[in-house]
């Protein structure tokens, strides 16, 4: 065993570069584990997949070895000579390979985030009795036949074979797949472009067993390779959808479904012209393998950013859009004078165009934020996969639109929420096997766990078909807890939202995966700072709904701004249902509550005013309404009036006071100066709340 | 815009308050100097240390907040982030002044955590430099907001502990 560091290493630059590079492969492998963990079925490895990994436990154990993090490089060693093992046949590609793979990847994420490096005794004696368990089964299970029917395939080509490639070739034949060499010479200048052209479309019909340099009598600017492929299509059908002259086709074996003449050759186009390319200038000849400066390339690709850095762009955008406000005052005010309307309609066009290219800008700067909820997806999908062998109990979670997007920095304040409440739904929610019988639903609980944006706004649904939330029972409890009267009429929605109160939980089991019950009220808390919302359906004995509503961004919105009293307020026009002017003897009470009737429902209100302290307008005066709904909860908040609509980054208040409750925050706003922005949220749950006490 | 965090922490401070309270008892090795800034509330001199003291911008409208303390009075806009505003006067007890005078200041301080907070000030002065032994301790209240007296000409100038003046007493 390497040499254990003793020290903590210090979180430096080099380090949290490390770290996030490690988490990005890690990433990539949880994701490959699990496509490999679904394409399993028929017992067979897709070796696509099982390269991929092994490629990725390759990296990590070299960047991990160059910054002497020696635990992790071994591990990701360990990894190397498992994966090894299963893409070349030695090892079955069954679930104990694959649940040690899951459990290394993790135990190297558990390293990564204690900051170690490195791995507890303890732990290490563990993976390490593990691995040995792996190699033991491995050497006690029967190598594959060797069957030496490897008749037809050139001596000279076996020879230039690896052990994989050789490995691939013969599962290839088992699988009854004819066996092709397709030759083609190159530019020696370009042929890196002409070979990856000629690979990816062979790709697109076989599997490309081995790039081999061929020789032949090319002349001497050119360069000759044949690919060995393994494809279901015969020889002829090979050449003619390889869409390259010069390319030629030759059979080795024939499938078993299609039998062609061994030796029979085909051209590859119909117009073998000469692949004749200029080298563009600029570009030199590479000695290097082509796997390799593929790798080189592809890395080049993707740009890691400091979120940080994004909200710097996105200031310096914000603060663009507020002068280009102020150059449109300026153009407004030239206009409206005739000794400067010409120069103001030159400034006013100009205005336009910047406004257009703004738009553009802001779109892309926002777009750069997004990233979509796979990542946080596939997390939990780890999560259950785990608790599901823990605990041998059979849940299947079910996910979809994982491609919808949201921003960074909300993907990752969602992930511990969605957690308990995935957590929650698998070991309250879902019955023993045994109940699930006797209530004639499947052995086999699901979870659904479902993205999809709605507008501005992105919802997330948590479905479980377990025994569903009994209404009586949280009743029971939250009078028991003080939080309502024992005769409290309330609306079963009413009922099932206590659940979100502090202390209130439905079962009261304790378990080690999802704790006491407590925490649905952090959920809450924690979705409401990012100025969603979360509610609760559940229907008893046939499950429960956990809703999430949530803002794409919290970066850049589109304000709202009204005035109250003597003040100015933003509010986010995401939340905006609609404004509307209202005569004060519109205004009803009950029981001295202020509603409105909006198409014949009852809309509740807040006086801004009485929210905030702020002075009444004079009685009798009318008033404006906004109406802002977030979820299902509406809410009409009153103001004096209504302003117009602003773009508005929303920042935080810097300051002794960290929070203030219905203010999400504060924005520039050009010529109206520093303008408060509501939260919301807040105002509509406490409005919620209000009627809740009452 | 970097803030550093941790550079600035209380320290100053506990060792300004035993170095103005142990002085005359015993010798005082150190002879580090101090520079302090000089604001004013009225005709009364109070300093904190430059060091805290991240700009001084001019008064300028500031946006008043619901639901705070009194002594805030509210959020301006510097740069692109947003400020609170804690009025000193009113801070310290004091009437509210009663003109927004022309000489009044916003003396931005970082905060103890890389936050920052404006304080608003009659006027400002100049920065004064003294060595530790010239301090005195408070003649206030123990647990108030100045630490130290230091001596300025014929007079002492009240030196703040620039944590407890930002610590209104709400929730952190």
């Amino acid at each position: 065993m390497a040499a254990r560091r003793t020290q903590k290493p210090a979180r430096n630059r080099a380090t949290r570069e490390f770290v996030s590079e490690v988490e990005e492969i890690l990433e990539r492998m949880r994701a490959d584990l699990s496509d490999l963990a679904d394409a399993r079925a028929g017992g067979r490895l897709d070796p696509e997949l099982a390269n991929r990994l092994f490629r990725s436990a390759h990296s990590l154990k070299g960047i991990a070895g160059m910054f002497g993090f020696e635990g992790v490089s071994d591990l990701a060693h360990h990894m190397e000579d498992i994966l090894d093992g299963l893409r070349m046949g030695r090892l079955p590609p069954g679930a104990p390979a694959l649940a040690l793979l899951d459990e290394v990847v993790e135990v190297v994420a558990g390293m990564l985030e204690s900051g170690e490096g490195e791995l507890a005794a303890g732990a290490l004696a563990q993976v390490q009795a593990l691995i040995e368990r792996i190699v033991a089964s491995l050497a006690s299970e029967a190598p594959p036949a060797a069957d030496d029917d490897l008749d037809g395939i050139d001596a000279s080509i076996l020879r230039a074979l690896t052990e994989y490639e050789e490995h691939r070739l013969r599962e290839s034949l088992r699988a009854g797949r004819a066996i092709h060499l397709v030759e083609a010479s190159f530019e020696i200048l370009s042929f890196e472009e002409g070979l990856s052209e000629l690979t990816g479309s062979v790709r697109a019909l076989g599997e490309v067993l081995s790039t081999l340099p061929a020789p032949g009598d090319s002349p001497d600017s050119q360069i000759r390779f044949s690919l060995l492929v393994a494809t279901e299509c015969d020889a002829a059908e090979l050449g003619s959808r390889i869409d390259l002259p010069n390319a030629m086709v030759r059979a080795m074996r024939a499938s078993r479904a299609t039998p062609t003449q061994p030796g029979s050759a085909a051209p590859a186009a119909s117009a073998p012209t000469e692949l004749l390319r200029d080298a563009s200038p600029g570009e030199s000849p590479r000695a290097d393998g082509g796997s390799e400066i593929e790798s080189l390339k592809s890395i080049s690709e993707t740009v890691r950013v400091d979120i940080r850095k994004l909200d710097e762009l996105m200031n310096l955008v914000g603060e663009l859009v507020i002068q280009r406000g102020a150059i449109g005052s300026l153009a407004d005010r030239l206009l409206a004078d005739p000794a400067t309307a010409r120069a103001g309609l030159e400034l006013s066009k100009l205005h336009k165009s910047l406004e257009r290219r703004l738009t553009d800008l802001q779109a892309g700067v926002l777009e750069v934020r997004m990233v979509p909820l796979r990542q946080v997806f596939e997390k939990l999908s780890r999560v259950v996969r785990r608790l599901r062998r823990d605990l041998g109990k059979d849940v299947r979670l079910d996910i979809r639109g994982g491609d919808t997007e949201l921003d960074k920095l909300i993907v990752e304040q969602l992930a511990d929420p969605l957690m308990h409440v995935v957590r929650n739904a698998f070991d309250h929610a879902i019955e023993p096997a045994a109940d699930r019988a006797s209530a004639g639903k499947p052995a086999e609980g699901s979870i659904r766990l479902e993205a999809l944006q709605r507008g501005n706004h992105v919802v997330i649904e948590v479905a479980d078909d377990g025994r569903g939330i009994d209404p009586e029972a949280v009743r029971q409890r939250a009078h028991t807890l003080g939080l309502i009267e024992q005769d409290a009429v309330l609306s079963r929605k009413e009922v099932l939202d206590l659940i979100f109160a502090p202390g209130l939980s439905t079962t009261t089991e304790v378990t080690e995966t999802s704790g006491r019950g407590v925490g649905m009220d952090v959920v809450r808390e924690n979705v409401t700072a990012l100025g969603g919302i979360v509610h609760v359906d559940s229907q008893p004995g046939r499950g429960t709904t956990v809703v999430f509503t949530l803002p794409i961004t919290l970066a850049i919105i589109r304000a709202l701004t009204v005035g109250v009293a003597d003040q100015r307020f933003a509010i986010p026009l995401t939340t905006v249902l609609e404004t509307m002017l209202v005569d004060p003897v519109a205004i009803q009470r009950s029981e001295g509550r202020e509603f409105l009737t909006l198409r014949g429902e009852p809309l509740p209100l807040r006086r801004l005013h009485a929210e905030f302290g702020l002075p009444s307008p004079p009685a009798g005066a009318r008033v404006a309404v906004v109406v802002v709904g977030l979820g299902d909860l509406r809410l009409g908040l009153v103001v004096d009036h209504r302003e117009g609509q602003q773009d508005a980054v929303i920042k935080p208040i810097q300051g002794p006071v960290r929070s203030v409750r219905g203010i999400a925050g504060a924005t520039e706003l050009g010529d109206l100066g520093t303008v408060l922005v509501l939260d919301v949220a807040s105002l509509v749950e406490d409005a919620a709340k209000r009627r809740e006490a009452a | 815009m970097s803030i550093e965090i941790g550079a600035l922490g209380p320290g100053p401070f506990e060792e300004l308050a035993r170095s103005a309270a142990l002085h005359g008892q015993e010798p005082i090795e150190s002879t580090s100097e101090r520079e302090l800034l000089v604001l004013w509330l009225d005709d009364d001199p109070y300093a904190l240390p430059v060091e805290r003291v991240r700009e001084i911008v001019r008064w300028r409208p500031i946006t008043p907040v619901p639901r705070v303390p009194a002594a805030v009075r509210g959020v301006l806009s510097l740069r692109g982030e947003i400020v609170q505003v804690i009025d000193l006067r009113l801070r310290l007890g004091l009437a509210p002044s009663l003109a927004e005078g022309r000489r009044r200041r916003i003396v931005v301080l970082h905060g103890d955590d890389g936050q920052m907070t404006g304080l608003l000030v009659d006027r400002v002065s100049e920065v004064l430099r003294l060595r530790d032994e010239e301090l005195r301790a408070p003649t206030g209240r123990d647990a108030g907001t100045v630490v130290a007296l230091a001596p300025q000409g014929d007079r002492f100038v009240s030196v703040f502990d620039v944590d407890r003046v930002l610590d209104l007493g709400v929730g952190a």
